[in-house]
């Protein structure tokens, strides 16, 4: 599961995604991260079971940090899509890639929204949801 | 070894009959790996190819009848799209690349071309200088592809035999119309269709000429001739196409955004191969595997781009190539779905006995040069306008002495140097300002160690949009040994290129 964790500038100074890992002894990784003294955001994969991730969920949360599911990121327009694969080699995850029909495949797991896709698709096919 | 199979009248003789033997590319392939070619080219008459991609060089004529009172049309936008003003009344040609005044990068000719065909409105808008014949000045109205008396896509180059693929080896991503390019090698894009590429399939243009009914956004179309830029000696061979566009379908002629770039328009173009002969039997055969192309760099911005290494179409398809022992991504930016489905119908067609294959009545040129464009003026380099006297420091040197140095000098760039006199660093007025304000000492605890650099012979219009790029304003000059021989800045370019040049 892709999270998106906001720290308040109050919580930017504190280790809270050490804490959680030494805490709550899961894995974490960090995707993507915008640090600096007004804000920090971070995009993380939680490697957990459902009831493991609620109590990791819960430790940010009670620690000021806001947590964002990040369930679906990119919305594809099939009518505009012209399965070109523009989008492909660009996208730093691999997150796209063409079927054996060569239709565009889209892996929703892999993605960070980093928002490259959408700016390399010729027929602006690919929309950020959040 | 030039024997001959058929022609295109006993092959049409064939289609009338319902019994004609048609394969797509990739079936043809497939059949000469099975039972061979010389099996294979007696028992099929056409091998069906297609294309989807990018192709700027296309637009479309449009007559739109007169107005009451008429206009002699000066200037013409159509949804804000200027549209080319120099025939007659009420011609106009409509460019793929040509891009709105309004929506800018987002919308252009393409897109225009592309709404036509879907039958949307489109805003005409169109001023005159007004005339004894053409009185009206002014004109504003809503077109729709139906009410045109005449709407003829007429591209002056498309489905090139194969492309250039393109990586990038510069530190920045770079906008390309050949898509994003990701720094340092990290992907690669290609444009064509391999195995599918309607003229790779007769690359010694055997069948291919002035004439030839093709399959054109999903409509009938016809070779006009060479295209534009034609170079079929080294297998970038192109064709010039004409068609109706009241006949065409928006799912193969899409207007396209390339980021950083401009606009442009998908077309879709599939081409029939009779054939006729041993020569054409072993080009409509030829597989991803041996078609050959080669990755540029276009990390710089040159007309001669750096080979990276030559790559088949097969490996560029696989999603992978290799370049410096790294594996590279790689994204086609042709459709190859759609090229396939265009093969595919363009099979159905002549199979149904729709679609009759024409004889060319001229050949293409097999020899044409590519000639490059010489400016005969010259040009400012940057070694014209630099600074040659360079104040430098060295890392070891104080902050406060180098800032006292940079404010009785009056400048704002200082590269830093090793013993050698070799580029190291360099400081900027507003590092020294920051590191006064940090307390900071020494001037190898603030110097930017990543140094933008520029060489003599560089031209400045391709450094200013480096400048631009980095958002810098100053950029030490090297040789090839990385020796500081000397600095350029904004106010240099600005007074001295754009202020009417020293000379």
């Amino acid at each position: 599961m892709r999270l998106k964790l906001t720290y308040p500038p109050s919580e930017v100074q504190r280790p809270v995604l050490a804490e959680a890992v030494l805490k709550l002894g899961v894995l974490i990784n960090i995707l993507e991260a915008t640090v600096n003294v007004n804000k920090g955001e971070l995009i993380v994969s939680v490697e957990a079971e459902k009831g493991k991730l609620d109590k990791v969920i819960r430790f940010f949360q009670d620690n000021g940090v806001t947590v964002d599911k990040l369930t679906r990121i990119l919305e594809i327009d099939s009518d505009k899509c012209m399965h070109c694969g523009a989008c492909i080699s660009p996208c730093p995850v691999g997150a796209f890639k063409l079927n054996s029909d060569l239709t565009l495949d889209f892996d929703e797991e892999k993605c960070i929204g980093c928002k490259i896709c959408v700016t390399a698709c010729p027929t602006r096919a690919i929309r950020l949801v959040t | 070894m030039s024997g001959r199979f058929r022609t295109v009248d006993e092959i049409n003789a064939k289609i009338k009959r319902g019994d004609a033997v048609v394969l797509t590319a990739d079936e043809f392939i497939e059949t000469v790996e099975s039972r061979g070619l010389k099996a294979a080219a007696k028992e099929v008459d056409v091998v069906t190819t297609g294309t989807f991609g990018a192709m700027c060089s296309s637009g479309a004529f449009l007559n739109f009848g007169h107005s009451e009172p008429p206009i002699k049309m000066w200037h013409c936008w159509l949804n804000d799209v200027p549209a080319y003003r120099g025939l007659a009344a009420v011609d106009v040609y409509i460019g793929a690349t040509a891009m709105s005044e309004t929506k800018g990068f987002e919308y252009g000719g393409g897109h225009v071309i592309e709404d036509l065909v879907s039958g949307k409105e489109i805003q005409l808008r169109a001023d005159a200088y007004g005339t004894d014949c053409y009185p009206r000045k002014y004109l504003e109205t809503v077109i729709i592809l139906d009410d045109l008396n005449q709407a003829i896509l007429l591209n002056p180059r498309n489905a090139y035999e194969r492309y250039n693929a393109a990586t990038n080896s510069t530190d920045d991503t770079l906008y390309t119309y050949m898509g994003t390019l990701l720094p340092r090698y990290g992907n690669v894009n290609y444009g064509g269709t391999g195995q599918l590429s309607p003229l790779y399939k007769d690359k010694n243009f055997e069948t291919i000429g002035i004439g030839t009914r093709i399959f054109l956004g999903g409509g009938v179309g016809y070779v006009v001739g060479e295209g534009t830029q034609h170079s079929p000696q080294t297998q970038f061979g192109t064709i010039m196409v004409r068609g109706d566009l009241k006949q065409m379908k928006p799912q193969y002629l899409r207007g396209a955004t390339f980021t950083g770039y401009g606009t442009s328009l998908y077309v879709g173009i599939g081409v029939p191969i009779p054939i006729l002969n041993q020569k054409v039997a072993e080009t409509a055969a030829l597989k991803d595997e041996e078609i050959i192309t080669n990755i540029l760099d276009y990390g710089v911005p040159s007309r001669d781009r750096p080979l990276v290494r030559k790559v088949s179409y097969a490996e560029l398809k696989s999603g992978k190539v290799t370049i410096n022992n790294q594996s590279v991504p790689t994204s086609p930016l042709s459709s190859q779905k759609v090229a396939k489905e265009i093969a595919g119908i363009l099979k159905r067609w002549i199979q149904e006995g729709s679609f009759f294959l024409s004889d060319r009545v001229e050949p293409l040129p097999t020899q044409r040069e590519f000639k490059p464009l010489k400016v005969r003026k010259a040009e400012l380099r940057v070694g014209d306008i630099m600074t040659p006297e360079v104040v430098t420091a060295k890392e070891t040197d104080s902050v406060s002495a180098v800032a006292e140095l940079l404010v009785r000098r009056g400048i704002d760039h200082l590269p830093i140097v090793d013993k050698n006199s070799k580029l190291v660093g360099i400081v900027t007025s507003w590092d020294l300002a920051k590191a006064v304000a940090s307390k900071k000492k020494l001037l190898k605890q603030i110097m930017t160690r990543k140094v933008i650099t520029s060489n003599r012979d560089e031209a400045v219009d391709v450094l200013a949009q480096k400048m631009a790029r980095h958002n810098i304003s100053g950029v030490p000059v090297v040789d090839r040994e990385n020796h500081v021989i000397g600095i350029i800045t904004t106010d240099d370019i600005s007074k001295k290129v754009v202020g009417g040049g020293t000379r």
